[in-house]
């Protein structure tokens, strides 16, 4: 599903973001990167999503190799990856139904479609009856819900998730964690990235860990070990 | 289709839920049409002073009282053949008489002259009009020829040739200086123009990155901002040009008072109406489309 061959990040010349990073993610997986900050995880997710092109090395989704992605075609991969970050990315002038409607608004669905998806998706994520709320109504757990809800509109085969929980409370941290394992129950394949050691021993899945811009240790039930 | 619609829809949704600057940039948008157009205005009025000193300047041609009224009409009919000239008017001797005591009413001792001479002695005049002051030099060379020196007894062109210089000079120099003046306003404009839009786009700059990572295409991030931008433009150029005309009713009555024509503005403004809307309208929207793809190129690199 996904696979990094020797993939190298350089920003400036004096150091690496990512080094020689071999990684291989299979479809349904749920799969923890860790790291200090600096490490790299951020780095990684962009090339993901083709925010970032790598230095070196090959990036492939799905089987399609995004390594020199052209413009016109990042929309596209962007449509099949459901994304979530730290900070909600949530368009502030729009409610939360609008906020998901534009996920499919963008790749052209019809309006039947979006009536019908929506509703559907935000029941799931338990907003259903705020969906007239704007963002700042909400609290950053169900703010964070709008997110995942925007991500999973299109039914996407992987979602990334860049320190979802960095912004919340144990509380919405568990609450977050309880949506992304039924995401991945469903075989969504699932990559988050975290640097919070409860919830990686938590899991109980495989943990791949980042030190320095380079792989150190992939474990197939793994445990937050920095 | 579909996304041109949802394109038309966001734009209206984002003018009216960010109303306050949109209202700020309709706002500055206007102001500086309505500096441009006053400039307009104050150049028109420059010109229409001009015309009006240069209406008032003419060149007199005195004939010998002996002259046939056949050779005054062959002078007259020469005159007229020129393309220079306006009008050229001819005064009989008792005209020309009348018009010389008028114009010296108040001069009782060249009247008395006058009475002293005893009958007329002046003769017929020609007063000619040319469509510039400098053409009047062209006129007095035609006529410095011998075939005229009989009949002609003086021309008083030589008098008033310093001030028709003067005055040419003046004229031309508030014309430059007018000119200047539209075109620091227009490039000010420009400036503030541009930056407002830099400033409204800037505003935007994280809502545009969120709608790239969500998967939206250039074109569909960039549309909304496109159609604000023709909506603000098309919005500022109708409540600038309904002031402008507003204030040119407005002033004429108090214009005509100087120029002693009336509705100079109004006139101007309604027989120029689709050059002034038309111009000013793709002057605004092409630079608040420039400024807007300039503005978003940076922030849609993600």
């Amino acid at each position: 599903m996904i696979k990094l061959r020797d993939v190298s990040k350089i920003y400036c010349a004096d150091g690496h973001a990512l080094q020689s990073v071999n990684l291989s993610i299979d479809a349904g997986e749920f799969v923890s990167i860790v790291g200090q900050s600096g490490t790299g995880k951020t780095t990684l997710v962009k090339l993901l999503i083709a925010e970032e092109r790598p230095t070196d090395g090959q990036v492939e989704i799905g089987g399609w190799n995004i390594t020199k992605i052209s413009q016109k075609d990042i929309p596209q991969l962007r449509r099949q990856i459901g994304v979530i970050f730290q900070d909600f990315k949530l368009l502030f002038k729009k409610t939360i139904k609008e906020n998901i409607e534009f996920a499919l608004q963008v790749a052209g669905e019809p309006r039947q479609r979006i009536k019908e998806v929506v509703p559907r998706v935000l029941d799931i994520v338990g907003l259903a009856e705020k969906h007239d709320r704007y963002p700042h109504q909400l609290s950053g757990g169900e703010q964070q819900r709008v997110a995942i809800a925007r991500a999973l509109v299109h039914r996407p085969k992987i979602l990334v998730a860049d320190e979802p929980t960095g912004n919340l409370d144990s509380i919405n941290t568990e609450e977050i964690i309880e949506i992304l394992k039924k995401i991945n129950s469903f075989g969504t394949t699932v990559v988050l990235v975290t640097h919070n050691r409860e919830i990686v021993n938590h899991l109980k899945k495989r943990v791949v860990t980042l030190h320095g811009g380079k792989i150190i240790s992939d474990e197939v039930v793994g445990k937050y070990r920095l | 289709m579909l996304s041109f619609l949802r394109i038309i829809k966001f734009s209206l949704q984002d003018i009216v839920r960010n109303l306050s600057l949109s209202l700020t940039t309709i706002l500055i948008l206007i102001l500086m049409l309505l500096s441009i157009n006053t400039l307009i205005g104050v150049r028109i009025l420059t010109q229409e002073a001009i015309t009006s000193i240069k209406n008032q300047i003419d060149v007199s041609i005195y004939f010998n009282a002996e002259a046939k009224d056949a050779e005054i009409g062959e002078v007259k009919t020469y005159l007229s053949s020129f393309p220079e000239v306006l009008t050229s008017t001819y005064f009989t001797s008792a005209e020309t008489l009348a018009k010389f005591k008028e114009m010296y009413r108040d001069s009782p001792k060249i009247l008395e002259t006058i009475e002293e001479l005893g009958g007329n002695p002046l003769g017929a005049m020609l007063v000619v009009k040319t469509r510039d002051p400098k053409d009047y030099v062209k006129i007095i060379k035609a006529l410095s020829v011998p075939e005229y020196d009989t009949i002609i007894e003086a021309k008083t062109f030589g008098d008033t040739e310093k001030a028709i210089e003067k005055i040419q000079v003046i004229t031309n120099q508030v014309e430059k200086f007018s000119l200047a003046l539209t075109s620091i306003f227009a490039l000010i404009s420009f400036i503030i123009i541009f930056n407002t839009i830099r400033v409204a786009i800037f505003t935007h700059r994280t809502e545009i990155s969120i709608k790239k990572l969500v998967g939206a295409s250039n074109w569909f991030v960039r549309g909304p901002y496109l159609v604000e931008s023709l909506l603000f433009s098309i919005i500022a150029v109708v409540i600038s040009f309904g002031t402008v005309r507003f204030a040119a009713r407005f002033s004429d009555p108090y214009i005509s008072a100087i120029f002693e024509r009336s509705g100079i503005l109004t006139n101007y403004v309604n027989s120029h109406i689709m050059e002034l809307v038309g111009v000013q309208f793709a002057a605004v929207l092409a630079l608040t489309f420039a400024t807007s793809l300039l503005a978003m190129r940076k922030y849609l690199r993600v």
